[in-house]
């Protein structure tokens, strides 16, 4: 198992390491840089101002030396401050984080307390109107953008219950009744797209498993069928919807971006949406960097829990 | 260098794959039913498109303000929005934006993807560990955010919005390619042709393309509808299509949310087109795996 960790550590450092290229290269092929697009745009700005500027910016530098700069700044925790607020990155960071990470966690576990049994009970009951009302909904869950859904959950629940969202974030530990109001919904709708996919993998996986010899010898022994589905094909089916949950995290960060701009909750992805609004690129890089090695990070995470659910994986 | 022993293999005919695969195609579509569903819903997509100028009751930027926020009836059937304008005829010009959006990204993406897998695929070796390890790179970074990340660079267009769609299709799309031709460099008429001294592009477009066209054009039709919500994803941020143009994501963000209470309607039609339109491509994707690829059904 350790020299499997190593190999896929060893693996995942060049992919962030390009990852990092991509990002700063992105943000340096726009014609004249970052900067001279900003003030453009604005317009009120002297050239000496602007000399300035790049130069506490350090745009003055060589490609590389910004780069390899930036590098250290992101690996020393300290990249930099944003553009308009002038305050440090770190902190909006360390402000959107949480909210994002409560976010992304609440619908996840929504998501899984969903798929799961629905997913059992689909494969246990095939062809049966319970099957076809759990297919129905997962293919219905992969279609409907979040942000529909969202703008459908916001505008009925405004109409029916005259609930909006509230303003102003509330922490967790602060007040966990209006934390989890100003959650529940968000995360439910995150929770849904994300279900649906698990819920199609769930079914199928079990539906295989079910047919299997040590299923048939279980049901011989006259176990009861509980135990043989939860306790004998699931446990063993849950393999590969691990990795689908592994597969799917990245629309989960992609769906932040979205669930938090509806339900205006101050998170990571729309610290990163309004950094794009006002073309605050340092803000832009430091997130999109941030968000890939999440990425990178959970998806090792997955794998490792995957070779050591499945013995067989790290011996290939 | 392997050696190829003609008289014991005979060189294998490349199949007729064209009338094959649309046979195979008619065959799964009569066999599921909603695959010929999706196949219909394509279809009427793609006709209002294309005959959206017939279609359309009223022009879909005329403002008529003594009719704002009407609600659905016989002259406004998905009603008006904020400043008098039909809902209805926005959402049928709308679907040419989302096609063409889709259909341009997703073709520049599958042709780039195609070019980068055959090499990678083709080459092998330090081509393809450099060629892979970059598309890993851009693969470590969420569709969308890479999406939005390519629009701040440029600027919020539809033209850009559809050239950042295309750079997210293009890892998977290599990805797929690339399998299918180290795959298909195993047959013996590659290593027959490559005997006899053929030119390598000659060798990758008479023999390797034909074996991967198949799951490029699986990947594309299920690429469509990812692509179609991804435009909507960015013009309801903002950074796509920009006003007035219609466009369903940006409908949806604009007019569908800040009136939300007074006019459900104008959240509620955009989204639907954008779910049909997501379903029929994503149904339809399916239907075109099952009949051609089945080995890809678990991927």
């Amino acid at each position: 198992m350790y020299k499997y960790t190593l190999r896929r550590l060893m693996l995942a450092v060049p992919v962030l390491l390009l990852s990092s290229l991509i990002v700063f290269g992105l943000m340096r092929v726009m014609p004249g840089d970052a900067l001279t697009v900003l003030m453009g745009e604005s317009g009120n700005i002297g050239e000496k101002e602007l000399a300035k500027i790049r130069r506490d910016l350090r745009l003055d530098l060589p490609y590389y030396q910004q780069y390899l700069l930036w590098l250290w700044q992101m690996v020393s925790l300290h990249p930099g401050d944003s553009i308009f607020t002038g305050e440090p990155i770190t902190t909006s960071l360390a402000k959107a984080i949480p909210v994002t990470l409560e976010l992304a966690a609440l619908a996840m576990i929504l998501g899984l307390i969903v798929a799961v049994p629905i997913g059992v009970l689909s494969a246990t009951r095939q062809d049966t109107p319970s099957d076809y009302v759990g297919r129905v909904v997962a293919v219905s869950g992969l279609s409907l953008p979040d942000f529909w859904l969202g703008t459908l959950v916001i505008t009925f629940a405004a109409i029916w219950f005259h609930w909006i969202p509230a303003i102003g974030y509330v922490s967790l530990w602060e007040s966990p009744l209006r934390n989890l109001q100003q959650f529940l919904l968000p995360a439910a709708v995150l929770g849904f797209r994300l279900s649906a996919a698990t819920m199609r993998m769930t079914r199928s996986t079990v539906l295989e498993v079910l047919r299997e010899d040590y299923v048939r010898t279980a049901w011989a022994k006259g176990l009861e069928g509980r135990i043989v589905v939860y306790k004998h094909a699931l446990k063993n089916a849950l393999i590969p919807v691990v990795t689908i949950v592994g597969g799917q995290l990245g629309t989960l960060l992609a769906g932040t971006v979205i669930v938090e701009t509806i339900f205006a909750l101050p998170g990571m992805g729309r610290l990163t949406v309004e950094a794009i609004l006002f073309r605050d690129y340092p803000v832009v890089q430091t997130n999109v960097m941030l968000v890939a090695a999440t990425l990178v990070t959970l998806n090792l995470v997955v794998d490792l829990t995957y070779a050591w659910l499945d013995p067989r994986i790290r011996y290939r | 260098m392997a050696t190829v022993n003609l008289r014991a293999a005979p060189l294998e005919a490349a199949p007729t794959v064209e009338l094959g695969r649309a046979r195979a195609l008619w065959i799964a579509i009569r066999r599921k039913p909603l695959g010929a569903a999706a196949a219909a819903l394509i279809a009427i997509i793609v006709l209002t498109a294309v005959f959206a100028d017939v279609l359309a009751p009223y022009d879909p930027l005329a403002a008529r303000p003594e009719i704002r926020l009407a609600a659905p009836s016989w002259e406004h059937p998905f009603g008006t929005d904020d400043i008098g304008r039909d809902v209805l005829s926005r959402i049928i010009y709308g679907s040419r934006i989302s096609l063409w959006v889709g259909l341009l990204a997703v073709g520049i993406g599958t042709v780039a993807g195609m070019i980068i897998g055959l090499l990678s695929g083709y080459c092998e070796g330090r081509t393809d560990l450099v060629l892979q390890r970059l598309m890993d790179g851009i693969q470590a970074i969420p569709g969308l955010v890479l999406a939005l990340a390519i629009v701040s660079v440029l600027k919020p267009s539809t033209t850009n919005a559809m050239l950042a769609i295309a750079v997210v299709i293009i890892p998977g799309n290599s990805r797929i390619v690339r399998g299918a031709v180290l795959a298909a460099k195993q047959n013996r008429y590659v290593e027959a042709a490559q005997a006899i001294g053929c030119r390598h592009p000659r060798i990758i477009v008479s023999h390797i393309l034909p074996n991967v066209t198949a799951p490029i054009l699986v990947i594309a039709s299920i690429w469509l509808g990812n692509a179609i919500l991804i435009e909507a994803s960015l013009s309801f941020l903002g950074v796509g299509t920009q006003p007035p143009t219609p466009s369903w994501g940006l409908m949806l963000s604009s007019t569908g949310r800040a009136f939300m209470e007074q006019a459900p309607w104008l959240a509620l039609f955009p989204g639907l087109a954008i779910s049909l339109a997501v379903l029929g491509f994503n149904l339809f994707g399916d239907t075109l795996r099952d009949a051609w690829d089945p080995k890809l059904r678990r991927g």
